[in-house]
């Protein structure tokens, strides 16, 4: 310790302030040195961003945490064409902001040019749901992934092939690294940053929220239809509804519910049947989100019905009897001892314009949610 | 004799093939989480506890006869901690009813014990002498002392007993 002092002090300064001053300098530089060396690898915790009315009931895999270096990963990873057989199609190919993600037809075209069974479900708010596909048959985000990734008729490709072709770009293990701390690609890495991207999707900006946060004054149609949106109907106390908010209702628009809403009296598709095994599902599909739902036409599993108006036509005067049709569309009407709702046309109208207050353009045009590829050539 | 012989083993197997098929779509109630025993009951499963029945008002306002088992039973033949072993950490325990549909109630442990409550809370299988029907059944909890029916949950497929982990 004498030697190290007496040559320090030939280096330095010798008097005694300047010493001091030098040893403190050194060590916090080198002290600025360690924090840096030690936080390289560390993403940053992503901050979700939603209203307290939406509630906390969520589970975010312990495994598998949000984070923002994550979330980039999986929004490249989501708009990535790699990730197909043929290099064309990427989830947003089916998944399109502009239609709250989803992709406007019916059912989707998958990479061999065959047609997927069910159509494509807007990705909105899927913080909360907890069984994903119309039949709710997959657990997680991060499981659900693999099924359009691999399916023949969706992405066709295998995971295996998937981790080969980021492996071989520049820029892939580099994301990866940032994002789970090894420059490994694995498919349970894809899956991952896939899930939490999707996470991030939250439309909470809709005059709907606006109105719920009391800043936003309705029209008088508005309000006429979220009054029926939300009421049963009552005509023994001549009240009208149409009860929509029994399974559609909450700030969210969404209850995680699955029920055979009277499409069809006999089922080509079981719907959650298939998964569930049990005869009391058979023909039972996902109550999907409200959100965004005038921008995410057609409308069913099938993406049978083309409007709205022909969605508010079926509720009101079509339902079909069967086996396991819900209860809550058994008996349900506006007229003493109807059998059907039996809306009137303004009524549809008025609803209708209810369901516009849930369209969230700020959602749409989020840049944060766009395709990170096209504005890179720019 | 040897064409009778496989006639015979054929029908056996078919037969075999649609009684599994059938048992396979049955509806069945699952017990479990924080259980010793968990449990997968079919309908008839329930013939081996006591009846009980309840005169309740539903939610169409007339008064129906519900019929079935205790819901403290089924759960006392999981395991799950009950009477004096309700206690410490045990008294944070809650019972999660989930339907066919996704619907979900929530009751704490205690509000379904014989030491903490004269109420017995009944699995029903029948209404009004007939077994319940699609859309209510085969199991329904009814809580006579509920006066809001909302956590009569219908078509009752799981039953999971969890910790509250605040």
């Amino acid at each position: 310790m004498q030697q190290l002092r007496a040559w320090i002090r030939k280096q330095l300064p010798t008097d005694g302030l300047g010493f001091f001053v030098s040893v403190l300098m050194l060590s916090i530089c080198s002290f600025a040195l360690f924090i840096a060396a030690v936080n390289r690898n560390v993403p940053e915790p992503y901050p979700f961003k939603f209203p307290a009315n939406f509630g906390n009931r969520f589970i975010i895999p312990a495994d598998n945490p949000t984070t923002k270096e994550g979330v980039h990963l999986g929004r490249m990873l989501f708009y990535e064409t790699k990730l197909s057989a043929n290099n064309k199609m990427s989830c947003g190919t089916c998944h399109e902001q502009k239609l709250a993600f989803s992709d406007g037809r019916p059912v989707s075209l998958g990479v061999d040019n065959s047609f997927t069974k069910r159509n494509s479900m807007a990705l909105v708010n899927l913080l909360w749901v907890r069984n994903f596909f119309w039949d709710g048959r997959s657990p997680s985000l991060e499981t659900q992934a693999v099924f359009p990734l691999t399916d023949p008729h969706e992405m066709g490709q295998s995971l295996e092939v998937s981790v080969l072709k980021l492996s071989k770009t520049k820029n892939y293990p580099r994301l990866f690294e940032k994002a789970f701390g090894i420059p490994k690609i694995s498919p349970q890495l894809i899956q991952n940053a896939l899930a939490q991207f999707e996470r991030t999707l939250i439309s909470a900006d809709s005059n709907y929220d606006r109105y719920l946060a009391g800043t936003y004054t309705p029209t008088e149609r508005e309000l006429r239809g979220m009054n029926l949106f939300m009421n049963p109907p009552s005509p023994e106390r001549s009240l009208r509804g149409a009860n929509c908010g029994h399974c559609h209702g909450g700030p969210k628009t969404f209850k995680e519910l699955f029920h055979n809403n009277g499409i069809d009296s006999t089922f080509s598709d079981p719907g959650r049947k298939n998964f569930t095994g049990d005869s009391a599902d058979n023909g039972r599909f996902r109550v999907p989100t409200l959100r965004n739902i005038a921008l995410t036409a057609p409308y069913m599993h099938d993406g049978r019905f083309r409007t709205l108006e022909q969605v508010l036509d079926h509720y009101s005067d079509h339902v079909q009897e069967s086996e396991t049709l819900s209860t809550f569309l058994k008996g349900v009407s506006n007229e003493k001892n109807g059998s059907h709702l039996s809306l009137t046309g303004e009524e549809k109208v008025s609803i209708i314009s209810f369901l516009h207050m849930l369209t969230d353009t700020t959602f749409i045009n989020n840049p944060e949610f766009s395709n990170p590829h096209l504005f890179s050539k720019k | 004799m040897f064409l009778k012989k496989t006639l015979f083993a054929t029908l056996v197997i078919q037969l075999f093939c649609v009684v599994t098929l059938w048992a396979q779509t049955e509806s069945t109630l699952a017990i479990s989480g924080e259980v010793s025993v968990p449990l997968t009951l079919k309908k008839s499963d329930l013939a081996a506890f006591e009846t009980i029945s309840h005169k309740v008002k539903d939610r169409d306002g007339k008064e129906h006869e519900f019929k079935g088992v205790a819901l403290f039973e089924l759960l006392k033949k999981a395991g799950v901690s009950n009477g004096a072993q309700l206690r410490g950490e045990n008294l944070v325990k809650y019972v999660l009813i989930q339907a066919a549909d996704g619907y979900e109630v929530l009751y704490a442990l205690p509000e379904i014990d014989p030491d903490f409550t004269d109420q017995i809370i009944l699995l029903a299988t029948e209404k009004d002498g007939k077994a319940l029907e699609n859309g209510e059944g085969p199991f329904r909890i009814i809580t006579p002392n509920d006066k809001k029916q909302a956590r009569w949950i219908r078509e009752v497929r799981s039953i999971k007993v969890g910790f509250a982990k605040e």
